[in-house]
């Protein structure tokens, strides 16, 4: 997030696309439905009718996939009626008449035939967007989750440049991340081309400097993305893996094909708090701690540098990930310090991190609200809204993209178009939810969202198990005959094993990022006892 | 996340609370500029994260001019208002109020509201200031005892009919699920159509619980006052990027409690999911790893000892290296882990294996 969480409550205009933020981000939402009582104005662009498109003043209920068209067309209602930031895009940027000329052939109404929103309403929330002061974008997996997942990103940033809704509060543009630590994650360098901090692996100033650190020679070519280390993995390629804390045969899309890869692996160390499907494979289990057994911290959405701290002890012989991350090193021939807490490994990390320089530990204690990056020495005192000096280096430059269809498209034998993601009770791999008593009451079981007209034209009636199937797969789940999703769409969670969403997903990936498209993919939906129909 | 926020200039002006002279604003209320000068008024039926209400008359003040006693949660200041937050009429009024609510409450041997999981305000108010001793009334106030709902329990017997919890349900959670239902003395917190909160369009936060003054709504899965040598550890929610601060209460080496941190101190402001406040069983669940295992010669998982674990482990993964270069290898670090852990995965994987083959599992 370019902003801050407590921003929301003050903005005067929001944008949510690709987010049911009632249900992956609840207490983000919380802040939304504050700024909507105060008068806030809400937009909201879904395929899906979800909660917060009931409080919106708009709903933009989009065809999955046409994000690109959608977010053209209300640029080339801001630059055609000129209600761009002339200031902010001669100060701060380059390449708009570049990006101007590139919008002009996407019109609203143009727009309204590939997306199905209605050209006025594209009209509207343009004018509305280009001419609020505090206007935020926020955007979660239904904007990334495609293969022009990046182009999405990019129409979005461009909207943002080209409005000057960027370094000022209540503004911005705002992923919220989908889990506790996917910002830690990356910003501690677990990302295939970036040491921590973002710093290029290719980069042999950068990697010189980690040489020195860390005292050995580093490979200097960009690794393997995740998406395509697991299509290595189905080729028999990848030949020896170390998974910490997640279940691959779950998460990942095509997961026939990873359990394919796993079943000819040659060595697999797993490092997990309960048995998982992945761990099935396993040579060796490392039993290992969950958030209230151990020290260190989280990185949240926005920046935000926060402590974990041990309450309680691991069960029985299970350890913390970080001691036996310090062991396996030593006993693999590197000589990892022997470091005597979490906040030792922080400032190691810190000391060769610019961006977290001035966040420790200590710090951090002294801190209810933590330290949001960049925070660049001791006496910084974090950064809530970020480019209030304009881009962080030189100009930020506009990226024209033109539209690209989804990589698979509904057709006669998989009509339908099938988007997955969380459910406000469940969380991914749901081992940890569905150990608990209220998810299940909730949710016991996997469903599939459908619209009455569909379900009713397959002859499917609300509480039915029916099976759904890709090209990829096959699961069986409850119809939920639900007002929620489009005609022609369907909806899944991915949270249960015993009937994987990723069994059918499209693991084709982005160009640039290789995530997948877990938005979009063809299925078809049978009555397991099918019934003559009409 | 309601930090005091710097006034400007222009729009100041000046009240009296306690004969103090002190900088208002617009629109604020006597609570707030009172707390702001460090003057606590005792409240029931307010919480700052919604529309003050007015309704338990706990926080009535003297405002010069007004005949009548004025409720502080709401009264709105002006320019050079004169207000007095404890006189003897004032203190009057508080012994008679106290003396109506626990006339209708649940009381313990020494005549006080019993104390609760939540830290009942009923009883610490009326420590401080005893109430008139009235004849005890029997409200016919219903609960609803067969709601089988997992986390939420209602004592009708403990509820004081603030209705912060119906409000917070409307404000801030936003789902409306619970109500103030009947009439007269039969008024009560209740569900449409008095159904178990699971058939309702309640999400479970337990923000009702987090709010009610009393104890009337209390956790099902924690209801007793946690032991005095209970221990309270700040943490991080290990759920969804939202980074909420959690407070886990620790009895006897388990997490028995998960409450959030008080209202304006995080970035959660005194919020949390069902996921945060109720989804914990997995850390003391039965199915835990508890040791190393190592897949032996009969193709199954045996535990071992870490020695070994470690040693077969680290054999194992070398071993594909020698035979398939550093590019056979892949490394899956982990979103749900921390920072410091992430930093050590691909540390590992960059110098023991010298490959740049390390991801996290939100990478897709």
């Amino acid at each position: 997030m370019t902003n801050s969480i407590d921003e929301i409550r003050d903005t005067e205009m929001m944008f949510v696309i690709g987010s049911n933020t009632s249900e992956a981000h609840p207490i983000i939402a919380m802040e939304m439905k504050k700024a909507v009582g105060r008068g806030s104005r809400l937009i909201v662009a879904d395929p899906r009718a979800i909660w917060m498109a009931g409080i919106a003043e708009k709903h933009m209920q989009l065809h999955p996939g046409t994000d690109v068209w959608l977010l053209n067309a209300m640029a080339h209602v801001i630059v055609t009626e000129d209600l761009v930031d002339h200031d902010f895009i001669a100060a701060h940027t380059e390449r708009f008449e570049e990006y101007r000329e590139s919008v002009l052939s996407y019109t609203p109404e143009e727009a309204e035939k590939i997306t199905g929103v209605p050209a006025q309403d594209i009209r509207d929330v343009a004018r509305l967007y280009a001419t609020t002061e505090k206007a935020g974008i926020y955007y979660t997996l239904g904007i990334t989750e495609h293969t022009h997942g990046t182009d999405n990103v990019y129409a979005l940033a461009n909207l943002v440049l080209m409005t000057g809704h960027l370094g000022k509060p209540s503004a911005g543009m705002n992923p919220l991340r989908g889990q506790n630590n996917v910002q830690g994650a990356n910003d501690a360098g677990a990302t295939p081309v970036f040491y921590p901090g973002y710093q290029n692996v290719t980069d042999p100033a950068v990697r010189k400097k980690f040489e020195q650190a860390w005292g050995v020679e580093l490979d200097p070519n960009d690794g393997l993305n995740l998406n395509v280390m697991m299509k290595e993995l189905a080729k028999g390629k990848i030949k020896g893996m170390y998974v910490m804390g997640e279940d691959i045969v779950i998460s990942e899309p095509n997961v026939s094909q990873i359990e394919k890869g796993l079943n000819q692996i040659e060595f697999l160390v797993c490092q997990e708090i309960f048995h998982n499907l992945t761990t099935q494979y396993a040579d060796v289990v490392f039993p290992s701690s969950c958030f209230a057994e151990k020290d260190g911290v989280f990185t949240n959405s926005d920046r935000r540098v926060q402590r974990v701290r041990k309450a309680v002890d691991p069960p029985g012989n299970a350890r913390e990930d970080w001691r036996i991350l310090a062991d396996m090193a030593r006993a693999c021939g590197y000589p990892m310090p022997h470091y005597e807490n979490p906040g030792e490994i922080y400032d190691e990390m810190a000391a060769l991190t610019p961006k977290v320089a001035g966040i420790s530990h200590e710090r951090l204690d002294e801190r209810p609200r933590g330290l949001q990056w960049p925070c660049t020495d001791s006496d910084h005192e974090g950064t809530p809204t970020l480019h209030q000096d304009g881009p962080i280096v030189g100009k930020a430059g506009f990226q024209p993209v033109a539209y690209r269809p989804s990589d698979e498209m509904p057709d006669d034998e998989y009509p339908l178009v099938l988007s997955t993601g969380r459910t406000l009770y469940h969380y991914n791999a749901a081992t940890q939810t569905r150990r608990s008593a209220g998810p299940v009451a909730k949710q016991a079981r996997n469903f599939i969202e459908i619209h009455r007209k569909d379900a009713g034209k397959l002859g499917i009636s609300d509480g039915e198990t029916v099976r759904v199937s890709s090209r990829r797969g096959s699961v069986e789940a409850m119809a939920m005959v639900s007002p929620r999703p489009r005609r022609g769409c369907v909806w899944m969670p991915m949270h249960f094993a015993e009937s994987r969403a990723n069994e059918l997903t499209n693991d084709a990936g982005d160009p640039i990022t290789q995530t997948a498209e877990y938005k979009v993919c063809a299925v078809r939906v049978e009555a397991l006892t099918p019934e003559p129909v009409g | 996340m309601s930090e005091a926020r710097q006034l400007p200039e222009d729009e100041l002006f000046e009240v009296e609370i306690n004969g103090r002279t002190c900088e208002a604003r617009e629109g604020e209320t006597v609570f707030e500029v009172a707390a702001r000068q460090g003057v606590e008024i005792p409240v029931l039926c307010h919480d700052t994260r919604l529309e003050p209400a007015g309704a338990c008359r706990v926080c009535l003040v003297e405002v010069e001019g007004q005949r009548r006693l004025q409720p502080g949660c709401a009264w709105k200041v002006s320019a050079g208002m004169k207000i007095t937050t404890e006189s003897d009429r004032i203190e009057k009024h508080r012994r008679v109020l106290y003396g109506l609510y626990l006339a209708d409450h649940k009381l313990d041997d020494a005549g006080l509201p019993v104390e609760t999981a939540n830290a009942n305000q009923l009883r610490m108010l009326a420590e401080k200031t005893p109430p008139l001793q009235l004849e005890a009334v029997e409200a016919p106030r219903r609960g609803r005892p067969e709601d089988e709902n997992p986390y939420i329990k209602f004592d009708p017997e403990l509820c004081i009919l603030c209705a912060r919890c119906t409000r917070y349900c409307d404000e801030i959670e936003a789902v409306n699920a619970i109500t103030l239902a009947w009439r007269g003395s039969e008024t009560t917190i209740s569900t449409a159509g008095e159904r178990g909160l699971l058939d309702t369009s309640c999400e479970l936060c337990g923000g009702c619980i987090d709010t009610c003054p009393t104890g009337a709504l209390i956790e099902k899965k924690a209801p007793q006052i946690l032991p005095a040598h209970a221990e309270k550890v700040r943490s991080t929610c290990n759920f969804c990027g939202v980074g909420c601060q959690l407070d886990l209460h620790v009895v006897d080496g388990k997490v028995a409690k998960v409450t959030s941190p008080p209202v304006g101190e995080t970035v959660n402001d005194g919020n949390l999911c069902v996921k945060g406040r109720f989804a914990y069983d997995f850390v003391h669940h039965e199915d835990r790893l508890t040791e190393p295992l190592i897949r032996r010669e009969d193709g199954e998982l045996h535990p071992a000892s870490w020695e070994e674990a470690i040693e077969v482990a680290a054999k194992g993964l070398l071993g594909v290296k020698e035979r398939h270069g550093s590019d056979a290898m892949g490394f899956v670090s982990s979103s749900r882990c921390t920072v410091e852990e992430n930093y050590l995965m691909q540390k590992l994987s960059r110098t023991a294996f010298r490959t740049n083959n390390i991801h996290q599992c939100a990478a897709t």
